[in-house]
């Protein structure tokens, strides 16, 4: 039996960010074992498709441990992430509207095709999640970051680069127009 | 949880509750050692950028031109140092020139070599900077002097 990887000690984001900062692969793991579920379900709320969704979390950490150098803790790191998976989704958006093959929205609608799927998820989430598709973004992810992932508004200022109050605007405005869509 | 259900009524909780279901399901079946493992591999890929062919040709081909200028540079002085207009300390300058490699001289050679250096070069007829390109020779003259270099 070939010997175990040696395991790597509990550890918080920031010490994780430092040794991978050292070159220490297992933090960068570690780091993606952590939040991986975090960021796949917010890229799935604000309308990546699912067959891109692997893709789409993993190009997310990538960019997330190729700049990790310019987090300066600003922020929670998974919220920084998140941040950072918006822009993925966002430019995945545009090379698919580029190649004007399947328009973006179709697709969202029909990564739920499962009708056992969609029936146990329920009739209220499939309606929300095509809402969500119908927001502009910063509506989408201020509502997502917030009702998601259950963050305050000046975490969500800082992450989306507006303030606490601009985003409790756009979260009652994401609000109100989900509720008209869900009624 | 850190959220604040101060500015919210009570209506936005199955909000709430709904969107913390989107996408649940999609990422429970996110398989996380593969992911991890494939974040890995692409950042290991990303550290050491496949390079174009160009990339490692280029310095290869700069390294071959200088030698063969060199080359090309000792063999003319080369030839008129065999016409008897050199002296011996600058054949042993022209050797090293032709050489590129000092370390394999006796101290006698290498003392003979930097006497050379501070002579000055006896030329009988000038020579054009353009006649120490390798570009500026026919085929048959560079076969010729590879031929007589082999010599």
């Amino acid at each position: 039996m070939p010997p175990a990887e040696p395991a790597l000690a509990p550890a918080d984001d920031a010490q994780l960010i430092a040794a991978w900062q050292s070159g220490d692969e297992r933090a960068a793991a570690e780091l993606v074992r952590r939040h991986a579920r975090a960021v796949a379900r917010f890229l799935a709320g604000a309308g990546a498709p699912e067959a891109d969704l692997d893709d789409l979390v993993q190009e997310t950490f990538i960019r997330a441990f190729r700049a990790v150098a310019s987090f300066r803790s600003q922020c929670q790191f998974r919220t920084w992430l998140l941040t950072i998976g918006g822009n993925a989704l966002k430019d995945l958006g545009r090379r698919l509207a580029r190649r004007r093959v399947v328009p973006l929205d179709e697709r969202l609608e029909s990564r739920d095709g499962d009708p056992h799927e969609r029936a146990v998820a329920g009739e209220t989430e499939a309606r929300l999640q095509r809402g969500l598709t119908r927001l502009p973004r910063m509506q989408r992810e201020v509502f997502l970051l917030r009702a998601q992932q259950g963050l305050e508004y000046g975490e969500i200022a800082v992450a989306l680069g507006t303030t606490p109050g601009a985003a409790r605007v756009h979260y009652h405005h994401a609000v109100k127009r989900l509720k008209e869509w869900l009624q | 949880m850190t959220y604040d259900h101060d500015h919210d009524n009570l209506h936005d909780e199955d909000l709430r509750q709904a969107a913390r279901r989107v996408g649940h399901a999609a990422a429970e079946r996110l398989d996380l050692e593969k992911t991890a493992q494939a974040v890995l591999a692409r950042l290991r890929a990303g550290d050491s950028p496949a390079r174009s062919p160009m990339h490692w040709l280029a310095p290869a081909w700069m390294r071959a031109a200088a030698v063969v200028v060199l080359m090309i540079g000792a063999g003319i002085l080369i030839g008129r140092e065999t016409n008897g207009t050199r002296s011996p300390r600058t054949a042993a300058t022209i050797a090293v020139a032709a050489s590129g490699e000092l370390s394999d001289f006796t101290p006698g050679q290498l003392q003979d070599v930097m006497a050379g250096l501070e002579e000055p070069v006896e030329i009988t007829s000038p020579v054009h900077a353009g006649e120490a390109g390798v570009e500026d020779l026919s085929e048959p003259q560079l076969q010729s002097l590879l031929k007589a270099m082999e010599d």
